[in-house]
């Protein structure tokens, strides 16, 4: 039966808030994968890496999907309590950490873990957790937008935003020097590991950088997505 | 001439066009002022037809002869019409009548917004072009100065309600919403608060819709001085709330399935500015598209950052009905009356 209705029941579209927080789900869902693979790539142990390689490589392809189908539901004609641009702008670094996820677990299929001190591998181990510790905050800096944008900007609501925003700034900020810390111990023991081993080691920690790196970045964008 | 109950066939056949054209408004327009508070479940579907149809029903026969007036005789000088040639204003009247019904059926079949104002202007216009060119009447007697300030009306009003709701949904934003921290306990605040817009919105309705039901009937039933008497603005809406009772719930089921969005806050500013944007037209006498008006505020509380998505597609798709519609309706008067007066009724 065809409807025999005028109104224009289209203007009320779904909205593309409720995949973005899904987005950001993946995102974190990809990311508390890391902590395992890095512990299975310092145990040398090769299966388990690539079988973990493989689960985050899936994550990273939902998270994937759920961008493509935001963007295509996305027209400019599309009226959102955000600017548009920046909701897009946006959401190009939050489907970056899964990436970089991505990345890194590629990265530690490449060369099994020759032996590394323990201390290397603690830090590995350590650094990972405080990335975990950024997206785990990352995740209720989303849920707090989810209730910004629930309560057309209720003012408290917004500071709270702000202030996640800062914490997930500040969590970066540490991970930061612990990378240029582990880089260096890298460097330093060339003559174990060999240059092969150094750049491998290297190229992780970078990448581990990132993660956080693009969380910060996102999350500074919702800066001015809140300032309008 | 064959009369049944003292009413000549034509008068029967014409008032059959008016409680059509009453139906359709019952059956889409007035639905669309209930969608929100059946969506937002504050009442049952049932419940929400029972208030929609008494304060339509009110809205209708207490503020609806202004509006009638301007459809009846400001766009034609049908007053002037009726003194010089009677039985031609009666079938101009009944061929606007069903002009309008047949292209508000199948604009609706179609699924576009149009307008049963627009409708039933264009379609007045056309029984007053083809009038002119048969030397009936002249060209100056159609109504041209309010032609232009329905034209006008009919695009200030929805700007005018997007405004206004912009500016409704603010205010309670800095009321309400920012110091009422409990977000369920402030939509259920505001639940009897949309039942009062909703049906703020449904007289509103009332007042300027009815006229495209029985604007031109005064003429067909050939009242001379062209006044409105209280009984046609009740048969009007009794149309109306019939076509409310067969149709329309259906139509408010839908919508209220789709805006779920607007919860009892963003309902009630949409509803207030529409409803006020619609009853300060029904007061000028301007005939404006409900339907237009409402998509204007819904999108201003959209910009208010009261939606979570608003597809602005939607005014394309009002500007493109806005734009066949009259000239459409105008046509199909024009036909038939000619028609009519060729077949030599």
């Amino acid at each position: 039966m065809r409807r025999f209705i005028r109104f224009p029941v289209d203007m009320f579209v779904k909205s593309p808030f409720k995949p973005l927080y899904e987005h950001a789900k993946k995102a974190g869902e990809a990311v508390k994968k890391l902590e395992e693979i890095v512990q299975a790539f310092c145990d040398a142990d090769t299966d388990r890496v690539d079988k973990l390689c493989g689960e985050i490589s899936a994550i990273e392809h939902k998270a994937d999907k759920i961008k493509q189908s935001i963007r295509e539901n996305l027209p400019p004609s599309m009226l959102l309590p955000v600017n548009r641009q920046d909701f897009l702008a946006f959401l190009k670094p939050q489907d970056s950490i899964p990436d970089s996820a991505e990345d890194i677990a590629g990265l530690m299929t490449l060369r099994s873990s020759y032996n590394l001190p323990p201390d290397i591998k603690e830090d590995l181990i350590q650094i990972i957790k405080e990335t975990i510790k950024t997206i785990d905050e990352y995740e209720k800096l989303m849920d707090e937008i989810s209730r910004v944008i629930k309560t057309s900007f209720r003012t408290d609501e917004v500071e709270k935003a702000l202030a996640g925003i800062s914490a997930v700034e500040q969590i970066e900020h540490g991970i930061d020097k612990m990378g240029l810390k582990l880089g260096r111990k890298i460097f330093s023991i060339e003559e174990e590991i060999g240059a092969v081993g150094v750049y491998h080691l290297s190229e992780i920690v970078k990448k581990i950088g990132e993660v956080s790196d693009y969380a910060a970045r996102a999350a500074d964008m919702l800066r001015v997505m809140l300032s309008k | 001439m064959l009369t049944i109950l003292g009413l000549s066939i034509l008068s029967i056949v014409g008032l059959i066009g008016a409680f059509y054209m009453a139906w359709n408004i019952g059956a889409n327009d007035l639905a669309n002022s209930m969608g929100d508070v059946v969506g937002a479940k504050v009442l049952n579907l049932k419940q929400v037809c029972i208030i929609g149809g008494i304060m339509n029903f009110l809205g209708v026969v207490f503020f609806g002869s202004r509006v009638t007036k301007t459809v009846g005789k400001g766009i034609v000088r049908t007053d002037l019409m009726m003194e010089l040639d009677p039985h031609m204003a009666v079938l101009g009247a009944i061929s606007a009548l069903f002009a309008a019904g047949i292209w508000v059926s199948f604009a609706t079949y179609k699924q576009l917004p149009v307008s049963t104002s627009h409708s039933m202007v264009g379609s007045m216009l056309g029984f007053g072009i083809a009038a002119a060119s048969m030397g009936i009447i002249g060209f100056d007697d159609i109504g041209w100065t309010v032609l232009m300030k329905v034209a006008a009306s009919w695009v200030l009003s929805p700007i005018a309600g997007m405004v206004l709701a912009f500016l409704i949904f603010n205010l309670i934003r800095h009321t309400f919403i920012n110091r009422i921290k409990d977000t369920v306990k402030l939509e259920k605040l505001f639940g009897p608060l949309l039942i009062g817009s909703s049906c703020y919105q449904a007289f509103s309705f009332g007042s300027n819709d009815v006229a495209n039901a029985i604007g031109p009937v005064p003429i067909i039933l050939g009242m001379g001085n062209l006044e409105i008497p209280l009984w046609l603005l009740a048969f009007g809406g009794i149309g109306i709330v019939i076509g409310l009772s067969t149709w329309g719930y259906k139509v408010i089921y839908t919508i209220g399935e789709k805006i779920t969005e607007l919860t009892p806050t963003r309902g009630f500013s949409a509803d207030v500015a529409c409803a006020t944007t619609v009853i300060i037209c029904s007061s000028y006498g301007m005939p404006v598209s409900t339907t237009h008006v409402l998509v204007g505020c819904t999108i201003g509380v959209g910009l208010a950052r009261g939606l979570e998505a608003v597809n602005l597609n939607v005014i394309r798709g009002i500007v493109y009905s806005w734009l066949v519609t009259v000239p459409i309706s105008m046509v199909i008067a024009f036909t038939i009356y000619i028609g009519l007066v060729w077949l030599g009724i």
